[in-house]
């Protein structure tokens, strides 16, 4: 008994607490609500600095690297390297003639001598 | 002996005159655009890193299972050539890399095999000139391990996922692209030929000198 009596206060309780379909809704033209309902605004204007970061498809020309520069450069070290090692062995070159004529010259030498 | 530098430096007045131009007028690639240029250079630069090193290799072993002292000359002409054209690949992938891939460098298996082979040669060159007796035959034995990598640096990019282009870019290359292509690797090609001949005479004026010191102490 006192379970039964329980039960019906709860589904009392509820049925008061929970407004059903039927339920009058506040309405805006109803100067009943005007004080406690606020009035649907229009939405807020997008901000001028975006909140977040926001992806874009392709990064924008003033922001890509320019090509030229790197081929040019690319270009340049190869040609840079290339003569530079050949100016490199035709010094070598020369300086091991001359040890050789130099060599030759003074075993000549010794040999004239002995 | 200087005769031998007139076909390195005829090659590179053609490679001068002739390339540049050839590879200007090349077609442009689809995504990456100008920097894609930098190709013609650094491909036929690296490929004749890899023979060089192959040469040396050889060489290196002809010295030190047959003993003949002349295999020793184009070893060492040939790893300064794969130092050469090494940081000519090492330089140009860069700049390239900073375009298109937007890094100057990535730690990925071509990149890095690459860096390793050209430093074993430089290792090989700096032991040739500081080691001492005996650095010949231990500097042989380095080459021939620098030898070895070669077909790992080759095949790396089709092993493991990296960002450099795969090998079959050269043999799928469009129409357009391949006399651009084929005649910068032929002058590259015809260049390395003269240096290592031009270098060889240099180690053979030296090994001649040596030998002229030790018959004048005779005389002597």
């Amino acid at each position: 008994m006192r379970h039964a009596t329980v039960l019906v206060l709860l589904a009392a309780i509820l049925a008061v607490a929970t407004p059903g379909e039927g339920a009058p809704r506040p309405t805006s033209g109803d100067p009943t609500f005007a004080l406690s309902v606020q009035q649907p605004s229009a939405p807020p204007p997008a901000p001028l600095i975006p909140e977040g970061f926001e992806p874009v498809g392709e990064r924008p020309p003033a922001e890509q690297l320019p090509a030229a520069p790197f081929v040019m450069a690319a270009y340049a070290f190869v040609w840079v390297a290339l003569l530079g090692y050949l100016w490199s062995i035709w010094r070598r070159l020369g300086a091991v003639e001359r040890e050789l004529a130099d060599l030759t010259r003074r075993i000549e030498d010794a040999g004239r001598r002995a | 002996m200087r005769r031998a530098f007139l076909p390195a430096v005829v090659a590179a007045t053609v490679l001068f005159a002739v390339a540049p131009w050839v590879v200007a007028r090349a077609p442009y690639e689809q995504t990456m655009g100008l920097v894609q240029k930098i190709f013609y250079f650094h491909v036929p630069s690296a490929m004749m890193m890899f023979v060089s090193a192959v040469v040396c290799g050889i060489a290196s072993a002809i010295f030190l299972f047959g003993r003949r002292p002349r295999a020793d000359h184009v070893a060492v002409a040939a790893a300064e050539l794969v130092a050469v054209f090494g940081i000519i690949v090492l330089v140009t992938g860069p700049l390239w890399a900073r375009k298109a891939w937007g890094v100057w460098w990535q730690w990925d298996a071509r990149l890095t095999s690459t860096l390793v082979l050209w430093m074993i040669f430089m290792a090989y060159l700096l032991l040739r000139r500081y080691g001492g007796p005996g650095s010949d035959r231990l500097g042989a034995g380095l080459a021939l391990f620098g030898m070895a990598n070669v077909p790992f640096v080759y095949w790396s990019v089709n092993v493991w996922r990296t960002l450099h282009p795969k090998t079959s870019v050269v043999m799928t290359l469009d129409p357009g692209m391949r006399p651009a292509f084929w005649l910068s690797a032929g002058a590259f090609a015809l260049l390395y030929a003269a240096l290592l001949a031009a270098r060889v005479r240099l180690e053979d004026g030296r090994a001649t000198v040596e030998q002229l010191y030790l018959a004048l102490d005779e005389h002597d």
